[in-house]
């Protein structure tokens, strides 16, 4: 006779709404995870899919992700040159915000090095790559775009041909992917009024020689000389060379560190509060039984009866939360604007943590349940 | 008759601010097998110490206890350990029927048996037949919220029976039952010491049936003042 079961059964409807009140906790604690977990996939998603060895950026910067970085528009040419370099990208992003029918949206517009870089790495999942080197497009589905839809970048118009999922920056903002010429165009619109005050004040026509690069990608030929390679680079004065491990230290652990404390830091308070709210629930549902516990005894029942009471109805609070938890955090977070990454990994550990604070919960329940005297049932 | 459960000069001392309070002082009893006794007395004359005593739940300050041949009090008795002992040869029945809230008339009664070891399903069977035999055939999977005050204290009746206990110890069983009920339960207390040779003892301010008790003892201030019946 399992006298846990048999109790749930009699008070379900008030075991169901403490399993949704503890669910709720475990998708919060999650989502927070997930929050953690997507603001660091986000953010370092370009460095890790486009497949860099190496950036080459602005000389004196740790660009282009921690801090701004423009380099010469000759600057893919010089660093081909090198020994040990295989191939070169050009890269630029930039932050653009559209109107589209009537609404604005924001978005991360990134260039493509046609026919150097074709995009391959982009998380195609409907439509097909850049055929044409002007006026094409593929659009993050988080943006809200067709395939097929038309929208107007720097005053031209741009046809949607691919639609990728989850390429998203580290603010959020889903990725625009169009091919170098085009990304270059736009970073480079000025208006008319703009162009003529430049041109007047220094004689140049400044948007035809604006670089706008971003940085140099250096795909390296295996065997490279890293060091011979930074000090080639090094030494021209105008450049800074960072690995792509460099590049992720320095989005990570420089540029989102404090947002990372914050949300870990949150997780962390919600972690403690699931287990101040699980073992509150278990300790009451023991103080609520102490009559029938001291009846128990009364009747000759063993410690180990009413200790396994007490552990199961802990453990089936805590899993059954964690189902619940679970189970809402799959429907309530894909409509949530930033990505939550529910990580096998990390739902492991909770399902871990939520047993672990079950049955912590449930010693302290069993502690003051041996306190609970046959004779009680007799006052 | 060798005595089953037999007190000798027990007192229970409780310290009480800077006085000693004496709930029982010097109580020597003998309950026999087969035998239904009542202990009466006033609020505070120290039934309920007796009781404690009695079913082991307790030790006395002074005094011995013994069931049968074995001494179950002193300081080297462990109470806690005494707890098998205790499910194997006492029942116990109370005021309010204390059934557990969750569990079924049958489920109430087969539990006493569960928790000796005995299968689930010969303790269901078994649990089933004392009902019946209780007039409870028909209420076996009804939740005590669902019975009468009466049938739940037959059910705690049933549930002391379980374990084909030596000794039932009842405390204040008719309390909460009217005149009619009150008689049949102490008319089935009667039933089982006749025909199941069980001791009974009976904690009861309820005079209205003590013809159907073998011995009435009366307790005052922690000691026995009088004795009715056969000794």
């Amino acid at each position: 006779m399992n006298l846990a079961l048999k109790d749930i059964r009699h008070t379900l409807p008030r075991f169901l709404i403490t399993l949704l009140g503890v669910g709720l906790l475990i998708t919060a604690s999650v989502g927070m995870i997930g929050l953690y977990r997507g603001i660091v996939q986000d953010a370092t998603l370009l460095i890790d899919e486009i497949g860099a060895d190496y950036w080459i950026v602005q000389g004196g910067r740790a660009g282009p992700f921690a801090e701004a970085s423009v380099v010469s528009s000759a600057m893919d040419r010089r660093v081909a040159g090198l020994e040990g370099v295989a191939q070169v990208r050009r890269f630029l992003q930039s932050d653009q915000q559209i109107v589209h029918q009537g609404e604005h949206r924001r978005a991360t517009l990134v260039g493509l090095d046609l026919p150097t870089d074709d995009g391959h790495w982009v998380n195609l999942v409907a439509g097909r790559h850049l055929l044409h080197a002007r006026y094409e497009v593929i659009a993050d589905q988080s943006l809200g775009f067709g395939l097929g839809e038309h929208i107007t970048l720097a005053r031209d118009r741009y046809e949607v041909v691919g639609l990728t999922a989850d390429m998203i920056n580290g603010m959020g903002d889903g990725l625009l992917f169009v091919s170098m010429n085009d990304a270059l165009d736009i970073a480079r619109r000025k208006e008319n009024e703009e162009i003529l005050l430049t041109r007047a004040a220094t004689g140049l026509e400044t948007t035809l020689t604006d670089s706008k690069i971003a940085a140099i990608l250096v795909d390296a030929e295996p065997g490279l000389d890293e060091a011979q390679l930074r000090r080639a680079v090094l030494s021209w004065g105008d450049a800074n060379i960072l690995s792509t491990a460099e590049q992720r230290d320095l989005f990570l652990n420089q540029r989102l560190w404090r947002l990372r404390v914050q949300v870990l830091a949150f997780t962390a308070v919600l972690m403690v509060v699931t287990a101040i709210v699980i073992s509150l629930i278990v300790y009451t549902m023991t103080l609520e039984k102490l009559r029938q516990i001291s009846l128990l005894k009364l009747l000759g029942a063993r410690n180990r009866v009413i200790d396994v009471m007490i552990v199961q109805q802990a453990v089936l609070i805590g899993l059954g939360g964690y189902a619940v938890g679970v189970v809402l955090a799959h429907v309530i977070f894909p409509f949530f604007p930033r990505r939550v990454v529910l990580d096998p990994s990390d739902l492991a550990l909770m399902l871990l943590l939520v047993v672990g604070i079950g049955w912590l919960a449930a010693q302290l329940g069993i502690r003051r349940a041996m306190q609970a005297r046959p004779q009680d049932v007799l006052s | 008759m060798t005595a089953l459960l037999s007190i000798t000069e027990a007192a229970k001392h409780y310290p009480s601010g800077d006085s000693m309070v004496r709930a029982l002082d010097g109580v020597s009893l003998d309950i026999r097998a087969g035998e239904l006794v009542a202990i009466m007395g006033p609020s505070g004359s120290g039934k309920s110490t007796f009781l404690l005593i009695a079913g082991l739940i307790d030790r006395p300050t002074e005094g011995e206890v013994r069931f049968g041949d074995r001494r179950v009090s002193g300081a080297d008795v462990d109470l806690d350990r005494l707890r098998d002992f205790r499910r194997r040869t006492i029942g116990f029945v109370f005021q309010n029927a204390n059934l557990i809230p969750f569990l079924t008339a049958i489920e109430n009664v087969a539990l006493a048996m569960i928790m000796d070891d005995v299968d689930a399903e010969d303790a269901h069977a078994h649990a089933e037949a004392l009902l019946e035999a209780l007039d409870l055939g028909h209420r076996v999977d009804n939740l005590p919220s669902r019975l009468s005050g009466g049938e739940q204290q037959r059910v705690s009746i049933a549930r002391a029976l379980a374990n084909d206990p030596q000794l039932i110890l009842a405390d204040e069983p008719t309390a909460a039952l009217d005149s009619v009920r009150g008689r049949q339960v102490v008319d089935l207390f009667r039933r089982i010491a006749d025909e199941r040779g069980t001791a009974v003892a009976v904690v009861t301010h309820d005079a209205r049936n003590l013809d159907l008790f073998d011995r009435v003892i009366h307790l005052e201030d922690g000691k026995i003042v009088a004795r009715e019946g056969h000794a």
